[in-house]
């Protein structure tokens, strides 16, 4: 008898051993009781690393908010980096590594898209969700894959924008500054899109290089054609030349600048000419200037966390990003798996603090920021004027 | 608009002519063409940068010191990198000045790269930035600077060379190095010099071009390329062929922007160089070389 209970009582404990055992080996990749591991796909050095750096700082800005309160269903969330410094080789290796050897339970990030789209087959392979931040390529998301989503306005978008807030604004004689490097075309080339979109023709097509010296010859041809709004796509230091010298010889049609120029009052000061810009509303992907009341909480949380960081459009980028991706882990619960994240973020609507709209992901949409905000100077300081639903 | 389009395309070329007159310098004396010019003149921008914007010194003293530190690293890039090199292929020096110009840049990008959260900082202008009439055209009081500046630096350097022992001895050495040594000339401590002065006016140069554009660490290639075209142009190793050459490029383009499309602008006046190359293989101011049979 005694030797009965024995034999009964070793098959018990070996029988709750083995459902510990099989337990654990179905427990998610990256998951443990007490932590989230999350990887960081992007450039962290370089000439780009302001690109990567900074909207990771404000990411994880947003994990230790949620972790300091009690984290995601008592999980802390543990962001590791990976360089890809910008390049499609070394995209590869940092994707292999956050998936194989760190381990993650999906990878949040991405900046530079041809890092992004050359990290994309192995993602895909392995199934890990990927949350996108800051890469533009409409491809990575289009057509959907199920487990990878963008919070980025991809490039098309910008440009579709800039041709429906001239049309909306009644303009008739539109003309166009544009880069034709690769970073130019990817926007020209939907911007030619929409004006035929909209049956419109530009009434002058001028291409601008960026980094020009002076761009008195585009002004005038802009001038001679009669032009009541320009759309600029155009880098910074091209886009001041050719303001600048549109000034100078005394034209001044409404401008529709792009994201480059988002921030209206540092793009003046730049200039250096009052007044120069005050035709001049330009597209953001965010809805927030850096110093606006709004977003003072995160300004104050960021460049506390990282004293090197003036808290800037970057780092919004991983703070609506990061609330997105916190929301999401919230919702797929308590025994979190990656299909229970990539269907929770396939139904999600979140008002970010920093976005001028929702990120909404559906099952059929995954590029899900789609709502562009449009800044100009009034009295003096950039003011968010306006707000576009992108639509194709 | 012709008129709009001759000025600007002049205050353009008198640029592109200081930085073609740097390059002719050392191509002259030394045999060798610095590819590594045009980080020099990026580099110059900021030591400006630094003094006027973060420091506080006004613009013309800080245009000096930029001057001054332009020509200390001239003369350092010489006695660090140039100089062990002297006697190597020129293939080795051209990769030497192109490693070089990547350590400038990089620097640069370390020290002043994301200063004011871009690649790029603001240089304000030295006096009020706004338009001024003259004539029927409006122009930038920094436009007005340039030309005067560009003057004032070929007049000095033309000085400096006709009159001044150094400028003599760095003629002579650029004639003939084995007969200048031979008279006495140290033609190493030439060499030095030449690096310093190629680098102090491409200095010069940016300071006065800086408020006009923005300040990058990438800002100094495209220079380098106009001032090269310059240079081939007017004839390579000529100085007034860099002055003329350098203005006839910034004219050429202007008008071909203007007149034909934007999209000529960047290459119209390397294809007025390629129509002179073939017609003139020395270009406009360059003396043939007639080889021996």
């Amino acid at each position: 008898m005694k030797s009965r209970r024995h034999v009964l009582s070793t098959m018990s404990a070996a029988l709750i051993a083995s459902m510990c055992v099989v337990g654990a080996a179905n427990a998610e990749v990256g998951v443990t009781d007490k932590e989230i591991k999350i990887g960081a796909l992007g450039v962290l050095t370089g000439p780009n690393a302001k690109y990567g750096n900074t909207v990771y700082d404000g990411i994880e800005t947003v994990y230790e908010e949620a972790n300091k309160s009690g984290g995601i269903h008592g999980r802390q969330l543990v962001y590791v980096r990976e360089d890809d410094r910008c390049q499609a080789a070394e995209a590869v290796g940092a994707a292999k590594k956050l998936i194989h050897q760190h381990k993650v339970f999906m990878i949040h990030g991405g900046a530079c898209s041809n890092a992004s789209l050359a990290a994309k087959p192995e993602i895909v392979a392995t199934k890990v969700p990927w949350v996108i931040t800051a890469s533009t390529a409409p491809s990575l998301t289009d057509p959907v894959t199920p487990h990878i989503f963008t919070t980025m306005l991809a490039g098309w978008m910008e440009s579709y924008a800039q041709v429906q807030y001239a049309v909306e604004k009644g303009m008739k004689r539109v003309a166009i500054i544009s880069q034709h490097d690769n970073w130019g075309r990817s926007r020209y080339d939907p911007l030619m899109d929409a004006f035929k979109l909209h049956g419109i023709e530009p009434v002058a097509n001028e291409e601008i290089v960026p980094d020009p010296a002076d761009a008195t010859a585009i002004a005038l041809r802009i001038q001679a054609a009669k032009a009541d709004a320009v759309i600029l796509v155009a880098f910074p230091k091209a886009a001041v030349v050719a303001v600048r010298d549109m000034y100078k010889i005394g034209y001044k049609p409404f401008m529709i600048g792009g994201s480059t120029v988002g921030d209206v009052g540092l793009f003046t000061k730049n200039i250096g000419i009052p007044g120069s810009t005050d035709n001049l509303h330009a597209v953001s992907t965010i809805g927030y200037t850096a110093d606006d009341p709004a977003v003072a909480k995160w300004k104050k949380l960021v460049e506390a966390k990282y004293s090197g960081d003036t808290f800037n459009i970057y780092h919004m980028f991983g703070i609506a990003s990061g609330q997105f991706v916190v929301e999401a882990l919230r919702r797929a619960g308590k025994d979190l798996t990656r299909d229970a994240f990539n269907k929770a973020a396939s139904n999600l609507s979140v008002n970010t603090d920093v976005y001028g709209g929702p990120i909404t992901c559906t099952p059929t949409n995954h590029q899900c920021h789609n709502t562009a905000a449009w800044f100009g100077l009034v009295n003096g300081t950039t003011k968010r004027l306006a707000t576009t639903t992108v639509t194709r | 608009m012709l008129a709009y389009l001759l000025m600007s395309g002049i205050a353009t070329g008198a640029l592109y002519a200081m930085v073609a007159i740097g390059l002719v310098l050392v191509y002259r004396s030394t045999g060798h063409i610095n590819f590594s010019h045009g980080e020099l003149f990026m580099f110059g921008g900021f030591i400006a940068y630094t003094f006027f914007v973060i420091l506080g010194v006004p613009y013309f003293l800080s245009l000096i010191l930029a001057v001054i530190g332009g020509f200390v690293l001239g003369v350092l890039s010489d006695r660090a990198v140039y100089r062990p090199l002297i006697k190597a292929p020129p293939l080795t020096m051209v990769l030497a000045t192109v490693g070089f110009s990547f350590f400038l840049k990089g620097i640069a990008r370390y020290f002043w790269g994301s200063m004011e959260g871009g690649d790029y900082v603001a240089f304000p202008a030295a006096m009020d930035p706004s338009p001024i009439p003259i004539g029927s055209i409006n122009v930038f009081p920094q436009q007005l600077l340039i030309l005067a500046g560009a003057i004032v630096f070929v007049v000095g350097f033309t000085i400096f060379f006709r009159m001044t022992r150094a400028g003599k001895m760095m003629q002579a050495t650029s004639e003939n190095p084995t007969a200048a040594y031979l008279s006495g000339i140290r033609v190493e401590r030439v060499y030095t010099l030449t690096w310093g002065a190629g680098s102090a006016i491409a200095a010069a140069a940016a300071v006065l071009m800086a408020p006009m554009t923005l300040l990058s660490p990438d800002v100094g290639f495209q220079l380098l390329l106009k001032a090269f075209a310059a240079t081939v142009l007017g004839g390579l190793g000529s100085m007034p062929g860099a002055i003329v050459g350098g203005l006839l490029v910034g004219i050429l383009e202007s008008l071909g922007g203007g007149y034909i499309h934007s999209g000529v602008q960047d290459v119209s006046a390397f294809i007025v160089i390629i129509i002179v190359l073939v017609l003139r293989p020395a270009g406009l101011f360059g003396v043939r070389n007639i080889r021996d049979t």
